[in-house]
């Protein structure tokens, strides 16, 4: 385990230097709409929070960590803090692999494609599209999350937006319960799968379903990605540790301690593979974190980009 | 030697909500988590509510083993909320950090 205490502030002073937790410019993370032709405005704006983005650039620098962690090396962690935020966060971007970064845009690509699909009215603006801070709030790091989000919050009711469409469970957990109570300014927050509205159909396929925490638990809206998969005739099978009760992935682990993470991952990956179906992740720290133990493992998005 | 800060509870208030004193020490936190091992999240919560201040800050690493999974909370027999305890406890030793 790393000392909580560097992870924090290596990570606080990323945000309040590039409001990237990695230190990364936007630019070099948010490429995935320049080839999707999406509308600036509409009656909701998409929200991505990045967290899709980040994928790639977590899963590498979780490769360092593991190989430090516990070793003398560790203790060196405590002078990153002192390095420039984009200096950091460029070399990270520099090593992470094109291939990686690219394909970790494609649910992003998948999602925008299936709100077209059901004809929801929405818009895409990267320079609204901002991390939600929500990484400080789990840290403890209360006044920089809250600094943080003003900021976000600010922009978005500056530029006049009231209806928003969210992709993942932290991002969505932040916009709608933390922003309103830390920020002053609300809005109104959708996780695009409940938007999604397609032809019936008849597909005969199983699955088990992972659900995330706050998706399951903090936001209770783990049965309605379970309504969407059975309107196409994809059934779930179900496992003891799902919905409300599910278990976590140990995705959120991966900076304090790669260990603890991997050892709670792979209690998960076994109960999720033992029916033999293929999984279902809707969260794209889950998805990254179970994907590495070399379980088939798929984003919603994707499933339902094959089938509709 | 430990001491116990009669005001901890008081000072904890700007940083997590009042609910340690609703726990009544079942276990149920520390049986269902699925991160920590070793009495946690109880133990922690045992020591707001006799306000061991010093023994949360010497056993501080422990809170950041947490990953705010919520099942601790969901399951609480006694709608203590042990997971914004914890949260709670966090932001109060990241604040303590920067004072010091």
């Amino acid at each position: 385990m790393f000392n909580p205490r560097d992870i924090i502030e290596t990570l606080a002073n990323n945000v309040r230097q590039t409001t990237s937790p990695f230190g990364i410019p936007k630019f070099m993370v948010n490429k995935w709409h320049k080839d999707v032709n999406l509308p600036e405005e509409g009656e909701y704006m998409l929200i991505t929070g990045l967290m899709y983005q980040f994928t790639p650039f977590i899963e590498k620098s979780t490769q360092y960590l593991e190989k430090y962690e516990g070793t003398k090396m560790a203790s060196l962690l405590k002078y990153a803090k002192y390095m420039p935020g984009y200096l950091s966060g460029i070399g990270l971007a520099m090593m992470t692999s094109g291939k990686e970064k690219k394909n970790a845009g494609q649910a992003l690509k998948d999602i925008a494609f299936l709100l077209k699909k059901s004809k929801v009215d929405f818009g895409y603006r990267p320079d609204l599209d901002n991390y939600s801070g929500i990484l400080l709030y789990d840290m403890g790091d209360q006044k920089g999350f809250v600094a943080h989000a003003k900021k976000v919050a600010k922009k978005l009711k500056d530029a006049g937006v009231k209806k928003i469409i969210t992709v993942d469970p932290h991002t969505a957990y932040a916009i709608k319960e933390l922003f309103p109570k830390y920020t002053g300014i609300s809005f109104e927050v959708k996780s695009y799968f409940e938007l999604l509205d397609f032809e019936s159909k008849d597909l005969g396929l199983e699955v088990t379903i992972h659900d995330p925490c706050f998706f399951g638990r903090y936001l209770k809206l783990s049965d309605i990605p379970r309504k969407v998969l059975g309107n196409l005739g994809i059934t779930e099978f179900k496992i003891r540790n799902q919905g409300e009760f599910t278990s976590c992935c140990g995705g959120p682990a991966e900076s304090i301690s790669p260990s603890l993470s991997n050892e709670i991952m792979e209690k998960r990956v076994e109960e999720l593979k033992e029916p033999g179906k293929p999984i279902i992740a809707y969260c794209p720290i889950c998805l990254g974190n179970l994907k590495k133990s070399g379980a088939k493992v798929e984003d919603l998005s994707t499933i339902l980009a094959r089938h509709i | 030697m430990s001491t116990i800060n009669l005001d901890f509870a008081e000072e904890l208030k700007e940083y997590s909500g009042d609910t340690a004193l609703e726990c009544f020490n079942c276990g149920t936190c520390a049986a269902i988590c699925p991160l920590v091992h070793d009495n946690f999240p109880r133990r922690m919560i045992r020591y707001v509510q006799v306000g061991a201040r010093e023994k949360i800050l010497e056993n501080s690493d422990e809170l950041w083993r947490c990953l705010h999974c919520g099942l601790c909370t969901h399951t609480c027999p006694r709608e203590a909320d042990p997971g914004e305890i914890i949260l709670g406890l966090k932001r109060f030793v990241v604040a303590n950090w920067r004072r010091s």
